[in-house]
């Protein structure tokens, strides 16, 4: 796989059913350190369940966990989509 | 023969994440044995009970569900605090195995303030289902603490926690507490060595984590210049070797070490099926049906209650008039039986008016909320409730307003900020609760017909919303967004339930029982001394002038704070028959129900706002509801003449 294959976009612009591994969490130290109570941090490979219409909050899952995250937090999540 | 008296008493408790059937496993320990109180201080629930076991008397804290001991919320606050300071004898987490790594996140942190554990692997009859083989045995010994697999809805395995858990206190056994990688435990070290000569009441290598973790709470225990220099001096170099913040750094040990702990223990088979969840929330959380069920499951369960709590409160009221005569028959009849039974109807009627629709309520809701529908719900409606500044959290309270404001009011703890519970109790407490649907139903329903209601209900849900955005926009702070772990659905397990309703009744009744009993005698005895027909000629003003209702109605606005549906239950009562139409015409009718419906919430639910927020606001919020009803009964009133 050669490097441009690489893309880097927001947790809110990946499809369902898209994978994609967290590069940075953008949203302040406090949503930061929920997100990594969870195990949700910098590495951890996430797929997106579903997204509520008009920009409502998106579901994601990474190990056994499903997580629902407000649109703004979630447009502030860098992940790395492997083509 | 030995008394229980003189057996031995032992405090444990029960940590862990939320969802994970903690509360089952408490009502089986505890059953009918507890009470619920606050934390002092404090607006989160704090539930005890007692048992008795192998010779002990054990009692039981169940402590809030929480993911960390970071202290983002309060919950977490409290869980760290009562483990440090009142150092239960044991606690024992209660751990999803089907979620086993997420819940080790919390296990690792727990170990770090050195208590005896026991953990109890709930849900471990489910693993098959999802793929998973766990090595429970292996697990213990790598934690080195006891792990024992429990059943709780069938009661497996509980005694066999107690039982390991009491032998950790004849035979202490040393946990394995997590290593954070040469670099950071480096740090740790040469901070837990200049910590220990402070001598403080803590784990010291509990400490010096928190303190590379910039725990702000930790920071001002110790408060120690040289030690906070030699914690900053700590942290730049390790944000300077890893280029994350150190919080991070930590966080990302510990999610390391805990996935190494996860596979050691766990092996998925692969090629896992979609489970029943998923293919349930693939209906429900669909954005085209997703709507429509939710807007179902809330009315029907509002209908629910609705039937339920009107054929028990009509049963229930059919024994009125037998009381009635039977205390003036023993009594006499002069001032101070009068002033009696003022104080025995506003008792009877918190039994009889208010029960009857908090119970079911709560029923279900419980139902909802342990089969996991709730979140679905949040997951819904996030999106509607930002533009409030609050996130799909509050629909929980909001829905609970419908029911009744006071437990609307209540449920706003599970909101993480203040400006978030503040908002969404304003909103709660703006909802028409049970009391002011009789009134709704009663007046505008019989005699406007239902379009004229669904108008109404319609009318009010704009005015939250509009009340909702305005409050977002001029309270200070900013929302916070939504951040939830989506369960997977349960079956509900009814007897937990039901014995979490009998409690919040309960609950309900020793919170606003008093008030209301005595400002029931008290507005007897201003009617009695002929006080209040001086009030209500001192409203005519108002009533008259500006509402264009009947002078007797300032009684029944008065009477109203206590009991909204006494606007109702007394118009008949002055009426001698419910036929309301001969003492009110049409337009009549729709403003004094939307003025019933506005004005001002009631005194349970002001005590309950005024124990969450303090007076200030309370009285804020209650004048501002009594001039926004009065100008909108006003225009009403004026523009129906028309």
């Amino acid at each position: 796989m050669n490097e441009n294959e690489i893309s880097l976009t927001h947790l809110t612009h990946l499809k369902r059913n898209e994978t994609a591994e967290i590069i940075s969490v953008l949203g302040g130290t406090n949503a930061n350190k929920r997100l990594s109570d969870l195990g949700l941090i910098h590495g951890t490979k996430v797929k997106l369940l579903r997204k509520a219409p008009y920009k409502g909050p998106i579901e994601i899952q990474f190990r056994s966990t499903r997580l629902i995250l407000g649109y703004g937090l979630a447009s502030k999540i860098q992940v790395k989509k492997s083509l | 023969m030995k008394s229980s008296r003189t057996s031995p008493q032992i405090t444990i408790a029960l940590v862990g994440q939320a969802n994970v059937g903690k509360s089952v496993i408490f009502n089986f320990l505890t059953g009918m044995h507890q009470h619920i109180g606050n934390w002092p201080g404090k607006t989160v629930e704090k539930a005890k009970g007692t048992l008795f076991f192998d010779g002990y008397t054990i009692d039981v804290i169940d402590l809030p569900g929480i993911y960390s001991l970071a202290t983002f919320s309060i919950e977490e606050l409290i869980t760290r605090q009562f483990i440090l300071e009142q150092k239960p004898d044991f606690i024992i987490q209660v751990v999803d195995a089907t979620h086993l790594e997420r819940n080790l996140l919390l296990t690792l942190q727990l170990l770090e303030l050195e208590v005896p554990m026991v953990l109890a692997l709930n849900q471990a009859d489910l693993l098959p289902k999802h793929g998973i083989t766990l090595d429970y045995l292996k697990l213990s010994s790598i934690l080195n603490i006891p792990v024992v697999p429990t059943e709780a809805i069938y009661g497996k395995g509980i005694d066999d926690v107690l039982k390991k858990g009491l032998t950790l206190i004849t035979a202490p056994q040393r946990a394995t507490l997590l290593n954070y990688g040469q670099e950071v435990e480096q740090e740790i070290s040469t901070l837990t060595a200049a910590l220990t000569p402070l001598n403080l009441p803590y784990p010291n290598r509990w400490l010096a984590i928190k303190l590379l973790e910039k725990d702000k709470e930790v920071k001002e225990i110790i408060n120690h210049e040289a030690i906070r220099q030699e914690t900053q001096n700590a942290i730049s170099r390790l944000e300077k070797i890893h280029g994350h913040g150190c919080e991070i750094i930590i966080a990302a040990e510990r999610c390391q070490a805990v996935y190494h702990v996860t596979t050691k223990v766990t092996t998925i088979s692969s090629g896992q099926k979609p489970t029943l969840s998923d293919k349930i929330d693939n209906v429900i959380c669909n954005k085209f049906f997703g709507y429509p069920i939710l807007i179902g499951i809330t009315a029907f369960l509002l209908c629910f209650v609705f039937i339920v709590g009107n054929m028990t409160s009509t049963f229930l009221e059919s024994f009125f008039p037998l009381i009635h005569s039977c205390y003036y028959h023993w009594l006499g009849n002069h001032f101070l039986t009068h002033l009696g039974w003022a104080g025995i109807e506003s008792l009877l009627g918190i039994l009889t008016l208010v029960i009857p629709y908090i119970a079911p309520f709560y029923f279900m809701l419980y139902l909802l909320e342990n089969s996991g529908y709730l979140s679905r719900a949040a997951f819904l409606t996030d999106n509607l409730m930002h533009k409030l500044g609050i996130h799909g959290k509050a629909f929980v309270p909001l829905l609970l307003g419908y029911g009744c404001n006071v437990n609307g009011c209540l449920a706003c703890r599970i909101m993480e900020t203040y400006r978030e519970r503040l908002i969404t109790a304003v909103l709660a407490t703006s909802v028409p609760c049970s009391a002011v649907t009789i009134i709704i139903l009663g007046l505008v329903g019989k005699y406007m017909g239902l379009w004229w209601v669904l108008g109404l209900y319609f009318g009010n849900f704009l005015f939250v919303l509009a009340l909702g955005k305005l409050l977002n926009k001029t309270l200070p702070g900013k929302s916070v967004e939504l951040i939830m772990v989506m369960p997977n659905y349960h079956f509900p397990h009814l007897k937990t339930a039901l014995i979490q309703t009998w409690f919040k009744a309960k609950e309900f009744f020793v919170l606003a029982g008093p008030i209301i009993i005595i400002v029931g005698i008290i507005i007897q005895a201003l009617y009695l001394s002929g006080i209040l027909n001086v009030m209500i000629s001192f409203l005519k003003p108002i009533t008259v002038n500006w509402l264009g209702l009947p002078e007797t109605v300032g009684i029944l606005l008065i009477f109203g704070i206590l009991r909204k549906e006494l606007i109702l239950i007394l118009l008949a009562t002055l009426l001698g028959n419910t036929d309301f139409s001969n003492v009110l015409s049409l337009p009549q009718m729709l403003t004094l129900t939307v003025v019933s419906m506005l004005y001002i919430p009631c005194i349970s639910t002001m005590v309950a706002f005024q124990k969450e927020f303090g007076w200030k606001k309370m009285l804020v919020l209650s004048a501002g509801k009594i001039a926004f009803a009065l100008l909108i009964g006003g225009i009403i009133a004026k523009i129906m003449i028309l």
